[in-house]
């Protein structure tokens, strides 16, 4: 072999590594969450609540699992409805991931959404849903742990007070310690995302 | 000379019906949420003033519901959603205002009726100017 060829051998082999090693580095590139990670999570005290006749749901009863919190209120016609339908959207992308995610439905409302009336709520969109009610001083010390704001509104509508209250989807990781809070808004594409990336993190 | 004529004609429906399109409230894309009888839902469209007046939409009426108003949500400090209760949207003219999740939309409170997909309600919307547009709103999920 000439000494031309062998440079022009070595100079391609070269050509080769550095674009494997560039190709390698871009995938090793940490994945970016769409959601605001909190980092170290926030553990999260364990809460007991009312979801049906008798029944209950407490969040260590569901560790091993990612749990997903919504706070709403069944009178809500819009963004109440709008977020647990994106939910089901993530659900039906995670595919069989589904089964280790749990999404939880907390009134801001107790004064009207009764446990069967939260059960019977969440079930319009996935039968898999929980949703749960409880006393005002439970619920409260949930809402307070997790900066929830809730604050009935009078506004004149024949729907009797409206509630406002902080609509963020939060995730709580396998040991139900807070790890991501989704905004409004995100889309079901980028929730799913997220907690496929979180799944895979975790894989046990 | 005949079919001069019937052409003029032709030539004068086509450009009367492109005035028409043009210069019309039109209300389209409209859709409601399912729901089920004695809970509340919500209607969302897009209006398009093409009348070359400003208007308002004064109210909606429906026979699904004890009570039709219009709502707007809207996204406070701290990712705090509030609803607040329209007296009247304003719909300038050449634009369009969009009903949608998160935003404004048609409140429908302590529903007579269950609401499936597949189904159809009709809306009526009440403009200062236009008048009352009725409009038919099929039953889907978002």
């Amino acid at each position: 072999m000439n000494r031309k060829l062998s440079y022009t051998l070595l100079l391609y082999i070269a050509g080769i590594l550095a674009i494997t090693t560039v190709v390698v580095v871009l995938l090793q590139k940490p994945y970016t969450f769409h959601g605001t990670v909190l980092n170290p999570p926030l553990p999260v005290t364990d809460f007991t609540l009312q979801t049906g006749e008798g029944e209950t749901f407490s969040l260590s009863a569901a560790r091993g699992r990612f749990v997903l919190l919504f706070f709403g209120y069944t009178s809500c016609p819009d963004v109440c409805p709008t977020t647990l339908a994106e939910l089901r959207q993530v659900s039906e992308n995670l595919g069989d991931d589904a089964r280790n995610i749990q999404v939880v439905m907390v009134t801001a409302d107790p004064e009207r959404d009764t446990p069967e009336k939260m059960k019977a709520y969440v079930a319009h969109f996935d039968p898999n849903f929980i949703g749960v009610s409880g006393n005002l001083a439970d619920l409260e010390s949930l809402w307070e742990e997790l900066g929830v704001f809730v604050e009935k509104e009078d506004t004149g509508s024949a729907a009797g007070y409206l509630v406002s209250h902080t609509s963020s989807v939060y995730v709580l990781d396998r040991n139900g310690d807070l790890i991501l809070m989704f905004p409004y808004g995100t889309s079901a594409a980028d929730i799913a995302s997220d907690l496929s990336e979180l799944l895979k993190q975790t894989e046990q | 000379m005949k079919t001069r004529l019937i052409m003029i004609l032709m030539l004068t429906a086509t450009l009367l019906g492109a005035c028409a399109t043009t210069r019309e409230m039109s209300i389209h894309d409209a859709w409601i949420r399912p729901s089920t009888m004695g809970n509340n839902s919500a209607a969302y469209f897009i209006i398009e003033n093409g009348t070359g007046m400003d208007d308002t939409l004064l109210s909606v009426d429906s026979d699904i519901a004890s009570a039709t108003e219009v709502h707007l949500s809207m996204v406070m400090d701290g990712g705090v959603m509030s609803m607040q209760q329209q007296e009247s949207v304003p719909v300038p003219t050449s634009e369009k205002v969009e009903f949608k999740p998160g935003g404004l939309h048609v409140m429908f409170v302590g529903l007579t009726q269950d609401l499936k997909v597949g189904d159809t309600i009709t809306l009526t919307l009440n403009f200062e100017n236009a008048g009352t547009r009725i409009v038919e709103v099929p039953i889907r999920e978002p």
